[in-house]
């Protein structure tokens, strides 16, 4: 997928900004607040509808205005114009494709795949369980409804079971022990289902990551994500997940939480065998972020047959010239990205040569 | 807006009704006044008498007009069939198409801890000891298919494991009329998983 051109009314800072984009690197340059961010979450929001940032929709649109708009030529096979529309008076956002009001968000995701780099992904490397849980979980989603489905249901079934481990705790009563049977089958039959989807995509997503790691950082060094679960430790059927249950039972009443399940998954990563979260220096932390978005891309791109766009978020002030520029230059060959940057004079090259193209943003306007 | 307090009273339980703002509850206290004294008493009878004239049914707690549902007294009705449901309003729509012959069992709600909702609150017990008083072959499972749904399902499947009843599920996928191409990809895979042989059986 080409983003073509884009416009901004009212969209943060932007009042109203007109882009003609080239179909390779486009470079965002700015100093701090002046709004290249705003543009790479106008992207993103015309390929999920939501902002990468948490931000509600009265915050995206600008200070004291009715609300915002912005639209897009998009190119996948066909041409056609997206818009989202919000206004503050109607508390509503409406998304339109070629003037028609989409409202199924699952017409949406998947269509227009889209992979953002920011420097909020150190949480991945570097934080709790959940962040790198989100990443497997969004990677499979936008690749599987079915499996987007089952997890929604599961963790439902995991609040809904906490409740009643919780209300047994208080009053055991012998027809909760009764229920609380009906969810663990209900848990280990959801559970089992999304354990079975995790395990079988990392090991084909492991290639992309070894892949990413020789062409883009062009490092001798071996990446892999091991999975780390029940299921990979003995757990590997309903009825062997059941009986963990059955085993732990009063230890999850004691605790009043769900102790098992893939809510429970950790992915670890590991870089020659030593894992990442101990041993790796900060370079080693920022080649694997790099490294896990350029397998997305590109596991995104076989799985749908569609071409994501790339979102760099203020990447390269955190590596090296000389890395960042073999980036530039292995993305320049496989699609469209954009790429925000503080200080271009290391870049400079890299516009005049190959059709790329360089905006300066400064306070919400181009400067020519 | 100051009212004066009957009117005031009629808008607030107007208002209290789902789908029914402030704004159409005005309108319709004020249609109301205008209406006929008649007429208006004719309208809080029904009311009254929806209340005191329609009960639950004693065997399946459909909504009924004395002890038992039109469907409990009906005399056409295989009986060896139960078909069990969430709320009354299912209950319409399977009528609706004149296609199922057996009895219902209303649970009125489904398993969901997080709103405090258990076995004993609903009416789980009842079609527990329907099914070994009467002469039942066959229970039809038809809740919807959602977290709770699902759990409901298999909390019964497990209390009639004893049993030697025939249990069913209703079917989950594309609809009549529907196109493959158009169904969305999680219906499609749930269908594709949920599929029945038709030959060789």
């Amino acid at each position: 997928m080409i983003v073509n051109s884009l416009r901004l009314k009212n969209f943060r800072i932007h009042k109203n900004s007109i882009f003609n984009f080239s179909e390779k690197l486009n470079f965002i340059v700015g100093g701090n607040g002046q709004g290249k961010t705003t543009i790479l979450e106008s992207i993103y929001l015309i390929c999920t509808t939501k902002s990468f940032k948490s931000s509600s929709d009265s915050e995206l649109a600008g200070f004291e205005s009715e609300g915002y708009e912005v639209s897009a030529t998009v190119s996948e096979k066909t041409e056609s114009d997206v818009k989202v529309i919000y206004l503050r008076d109607e508390k509503k956002k409406r998304y339109l494709r070629d003037s028609k009001n989409i409202t199924r968000i699952s017409d949406i995701i998947g269509k227009f795949p889209v992979v953002l780099l920011t420097p909020a992904d150190s949480e991945i490397t570097h934080g709790y369980a959940t962040e790198r849980r989100r990443l497997i979980d969004s990677i499979i989603s936008q690749s599987s409804e079915l499996y987007f489905e089952i997890l929604m249901d599961y963790s439902k079934t995991v609040k809904q079971r906490a409740a009643l481990l919780n209300m047994i705790r208080e009053k055991r009563l012998s027809y909760l022990f009764d229920e609380l049977d009906a969810w663990d089958e209900k848990l280990v039959k959801e559970g089992m289902e999304l354990m079975k989807y995790r395990e079988k995509f990392l090991t084909g997503f492991n290639e992309y990551v070894t892949d990413a790691f020789r062409q883009v950082v062009e490092l001798k060094e071996t990446p892999v994500i091991r999975y780390d679960s029940i299921y990979v430790n003995g757990y590997d059927t309903p009825e062997k997940f059941s009986e963990l249950l059955k085993k732990n039972r009063d230890k999850e009443i004691y605790r009043g939480v769900n102790l098992y399940g893939p809510h429970r998954d950790e992915f670890l990563f590991y870089l020659n065998d030593k894992l990442l979260k101990s041993y790796g220096s900060q370079g080693q932390h920022k080649t694997f972020q790099v490294a896990l978005r350029f397998a997305q891309f590109f596991y995104l791109k076989q799985i749908l047959n569609r071409t994501p766009v790339f979102l760099l978020d203020d990447v390269f002030g955190e590596l090296d010239q000389n890395r960042s520029v073999k980036i530039s230059s292995f993305l320049s060959e496989i699609g469209q990205a954009f790429i925000t940057l503080t200080d271009f004079s290391n870049y400079q090259s890299l516009v005049s040569d190959t059709g790329n193209s360089c905006f300066n943003i400064e306070e919400g306007k181009i400067r020519a | 807006m100051s009212l004066i307090e009957p009117l005031e009273a009629v808008i607030e339980e107007f208002s209290k009704f789902p789908g029914i703002g402030k704004k159409t509850a005005y309108r319709l206290a004020i249609y109301l006044l205008r209406r006929p004294a008649k007429d208006v008493t004719r309208f809080t009878d029904s009311v009254t008498s929806l209340k005191q004239k329609v009960t639950f049914c004693k065997r399946c707690f459909n909504l009924a007009e004395g002890d038992y549902c039109m469907v409990c007294s009906g005399l056409k009705r295989d009986g060896s069939k139960i078909c069990v449901v969430e709320d009354i309003t299912d209950v319409m729509a399977i009528e609706r198409t004149h296609e199922y012959d057996g009895l219902y069992h209303v649970l009125g709600g489904v398993l969901s801890p997080l709103s405090g909702v258990g076995p004993e609150d609903i009416k789980l017990y009842e079609l527990f000891n329907r099914i070994r008083e009467e002469n039942v072959k066959e229970v039809i499972l038809a809740l919807n298919p959602d977290t709770e749904g699902d759990t409901t399902s298999m909390y019964i499947v497990r209390n009639l494991k004893e049993t030697d009843v025939r249990i069913s599920r209703i079917a989950r996928g594309i609809p009549i009329g529907g196109d493959i191409e158009f169904s969305d990809d999680a219906t499609i895979s749930r269908a594709l998983k949920g599929r029945i042989t038709i030959s060789n059986e």
